[in-house]
């Protein structure tokens, strides 16, 4: 019996109901000139060429919000930008988590007969639309004001404390952390049009500059303009355009365990082991079937921990897994090959929409030099707020459905 | 968005009908959590249902000041202009003795002094004529 045909039982399952048969990046990294609701509209436009369908096929778009554009419903003024009226639309916000509940909910509304083709989008201009005062402040506005601001607590600071008790409990050191950024980097020398590409040493994110301990600034994701879009729509209709290559919604979960930090169960384990579970539930697949991931990489630890709660190695192995090169080319799960937010771009929220348009490339096989060798089986994991938030998608090529 | 203006100023809670027993507690020098008199949730931060069983009947008893440092994080790039001055600091997250844990930031000695599981106590530090902040020394 087949996977699908096991899973046949689950009828209001969306598992291989909904294809991804369209991706678009704009520009990213230091982007002048360009507004969010641009960046977000060049990801689309090209999206939609890369589907090969014309914009009055869409019928749904949801997008993130964008900090540096003054719109309250952002999908809305994007749908207007970008000349289209959809009959489905929303405008998702639970901070990084939000990409991949993007997918999850476009997936579900096709299903669902909400929408037939879904246009996913998300742009902000970060570096060049904020000064750096006021995006890291715009950031820092994230968390409560009444029990965490007062105390000039960044967000960076609730993800450092997860990290710096990882390290207390598990023995996990700088140099670990530090590995994962050198890692990304090495992966974002190879991707065109990232942000970051000079190599750099384990010494030299020892010897960047303090950030909030245990976080170095190079152990930081970076501040960046950028946007990326998806096309989506029914497995059908994709066979119907003749969509060569089409990657199928397996799987998606998410998960919300706390808002304040101090509520969070455990700093050390996450909602990613709740959202994972659900997804891999769905998929009909496990962490060891996935041939690449990529994973929400706001600061090194982050990685660290996700590679556990994602079940790609036992509890409090993360360090010891990501310095014996597992989450690289040759290892068991070569994760943010692109760069991810440390080196290729982080434009806030969209930030995770760059984790999938690599993880698509790559079941695509577009991936050239950086080509995972076979990979048909990828997972997108997106979180944020400190661990607040978690959501993962599960894709696979036509052979793993 | 926010202007240069008031992003050079210090954000201050605001009480509201949810959290203003709290923030009056602590003007007085007292830090108050809600026992679930039907459950006996001990809950930070003050809400009007209890968080376990959703019951309405909560008591505010002072806690006892007491905690240990369950994680921390030394902050040497301020958050935005307002706490540019303040860098190095340690910001806490404390485990009180009566079991909920609460952000706060060290006070009375240097950021480098604080450890993992160190005893701490609570110091009411006034920042406006109406509102403390509850910040921690060591023990």
């Amino acid at each position: 019996m087949t996977k699908a045909a096991a899973l046949a039982g689950h009828k209001n399952s969306l598992r291989g109901q909904v294809a991804i048969i369209g991706i678009g990046l704009s520009p990213v990294g230091k982007v002048p000139g360009r507004s969010p609701l641009w960046l977000a509209a060049a990801a689309a436009k090209q999206a939609l060429a890369d589907a090969g369908i014309q914009k009055s096929e869409i019928d749904g778009v949801l997008a993130s919000p964008a900090m540096a554009a003054q719109f309250h419903r952002f999908s809305v003024a994007f749908s207007e930008y970008f000349g289209v009226q959809p009959t489905f639309s929303n405008t998702l916000q639970v901070s990084g988590a939000t990409a991949a509940t993007m997918f999850n909910i476009a997936a579900a509304a096709i299903h669902g007969g909400l929408a037939e083709t879904v246009l996913v989008v998300g742009g902000d201009s970060l570096l060049s639309g904020l000064t750096p005062e006021l995006a890291l402040r715009s950031l820092t506005e994230s968390r409560d004001q009444q029990y965490e601001m007062p105390f000039g607590i960044p967000v960076a600071n609730t993800f450092a404390m997860t990290a710096h008790r990882h390290m207390k409990e598990f023995g996990t050191t700088p140099e670990q952390l530090a590995q994962v950024a050198v890692t990304q980097r090495q992966h974002a020398a190879r991707t065109p049009g990232a942000q970051q590409t000079a190599p750099i040493t384990i010494e030299e994110v020892l010897n960047s500059k303090m950030v909030t301990t245990p976080y170095r600034k190079l152990d930081c994701s970076l501040i960046s303009d950028g946007g990326a879009a998806f096309v989506l729509t029914s497995a059908e209709r994709a066979k119907a355009l003749g969509i060569e290559k089409p990657i199928y919604i397996l799987g998606g979960g998410e998960c919300y365990t706390h808002e304040h930090i101090f509520l969070m169960p455990s700093l050390t384990t996450t909602g990613a082991v709740q959202s994972s579970g659900k997804a891999y539930a769905m998929a009909g697949y496990g962490p060891k079937d996935m041939h690449t991931a990529g994973v929400y990489d706001c600061f090194t630890g982050t990685v660290i921990m996700m590679l556990e709660d994602l079940g790609f190695c036992p509890k409090g192995e993360g360090g010891r897994f990501v310095a014996d090169g597992q989450m690289t080319y040759g290892g068991q799960i070569p994760s943010n090959t692109h760069g991810g937010l440390l080196s290729f771009a982080h434009s806030g929220i969209p930030g995770s929409l760059f984790h999938f348009h690599e993880v698509v490339a790559q079941l695509r096989g577009e991936c050239g030099e950086r080509q995972v060798a076979g990979a048909e089986l990828g997972l997108v994991h997106s979180l944020g707020a400190g661990f607040a938030t978690n959501a993962t998608t599960i894709l696979g090529t036509e052979n793993t459905l | 968005m926010i202007s240069l203006e008031d992003a050079a100023r210090k954000p201050l809670p605001s009480p509201d009908a949810d959290t203003a027993a709290l923030w009056h507690g602590l003007r007085d020098g007292r830090l108050l959590l809600q026992h679930c008199d039907d459950c006996g949730n001990v809950q930070f931060y003050q809400q009007g249902f209890c968080r376990h069983c959703s019951g309405e009947n909560l008591t505010h008893r002072p806690a006892s000041g007491r905690g240990k440092v369950h994680s921390f994080s030394v902050v040497h790039r301020a958050p935005g202009p307002a706490f540019k001055g303040d860098v190095p600091y340690a910001v806490l997250l404390v485990e009180l003795a009566e079991g909920p844990r609460m952000i706060s930031t060290y006070t009375g000695g240097k950021p480098d002094e604080v450890t993992f599981d160190m005893d701490v106590t609570l110091v009411c530090e006034p920042v406006s004529d109406e509102i403390a902040l509850p910040r921690f020394r060591r023990a």
